[in-house]
């Protein structure tokens, strides 16, 4: 599914619109960096309540697209930026991890 | 490419804006020699830890990349505090940051357990007060 997709069909707010035509079909949750650096899976959709640059640096490093910010976590500036300049599309969304992980995975993002 | 290829960077201590961004200059680097990209992958994951590291634990510090025909070597040092029990600190799970660098999602302790798994040979030459040399090979015609 398109990014673009994904984020009309779960609400998000859009604060960087990167490649919003990229298909995704993977997806990861988790907010300690080092496990992302271990886990994710290229061109992954990830969901995160850290809300810091370093987002953005793993994101780049670990070749993720889309980053979803749960649990009303407004972006900060630095990220905003850091990830326009990285092309990633950044979101956030009043729902926790756990429905928007559902809701994903309703949407056929599995693994 | 008969002579390898050096790259040096500086890492500044504690400066989370600029953390990573080592790890990103080092990936970049190798994707444009047209490396694979399971092993620019590997070697990302190498760098980043290593450089989190000195940002964290290693008071700053310098990074280098070295590419040559066979293998990438990446090399992490510096002149901080040195690891007093390294076999503690390779445990999966084992972190001395801080809480206010956890909450930020550092100091998982996964740090050198995931530089262990993506290098083919890891060497850590560290005392206390001495700071840390760490030294991380990957070759290119051997898997993980
Ligand atoms: N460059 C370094 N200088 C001093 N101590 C270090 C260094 N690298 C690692 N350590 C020690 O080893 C521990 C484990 O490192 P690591 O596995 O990367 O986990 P983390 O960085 O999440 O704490 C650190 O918490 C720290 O005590
Ligand atoms: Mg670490």
């Amino acid at each position: 599914m398109k990014v673009k997709e994904i984020c009309e069909k779960l609400g998000l707010d859009v604060h960087v619109q990167g490649d919003l035509d990229k298909e995704v079909h993977q997806g990861v949750v988790g907010d300690l960096l080092s496990f992302i650096m271990r886990t994710a899976p290229e061109g992954a959709v990830w969901v995160t309540i850290q809300n810091h640059v370093n987002v953005a640096a793993v994101a780049v490093l670990k070749d993720i697209p889309f980053i979803v910010l749960a649990s009303e976590r407004e972006p900060l500036q630095e990220l905003i930026d850091s990830c326009r300049k990285e092309n990633i599309t950044l979101t956030s969304s009043k729902q926790d991890a756990f429905n928007l992980c559902g809701r994903l995975y309703e949407l056929g993002i599995k693994d | 490419m008969s002579e390898p290829l050096v790259l040096e960077l500086e890492v500044k201590p504690l400066d989370f804006l600029a953390a990573g961004e080592t790890a990103t200059q080092f990936k970049e680097t190798l994707k444009s020699l047209g490396l694979p990209p399971e092993i620019c992958r590997r070697a990302a994951i190498v760098v980043y830890e290593a450089e989190m590291n000195i940002v964290i634990h290693g008071g700053g510090g310098v990074m280098r990349l070295q590419v040559e025909e066979d293998k990438v070597t990446i090399m992490a040092e510096d002149e901080g505090p040195g690891i007093e029990d390294l076999e503690l600190a390779m445990q999966e799970g084992y972190s001395s940051a801080p809480d206010f660098i956890r909450e930020m999602g550092f100091g998982a302790g996964m740090g050198l357990p995931n530089i262990k798994r993506n290098a083919n040979e890891l060497y850590i030459d560290t005392a206390p007060g001495k700071g840390t040399k760490l030294r991380a090979v990957i070759y290119l015609n051997k898997g993980r």
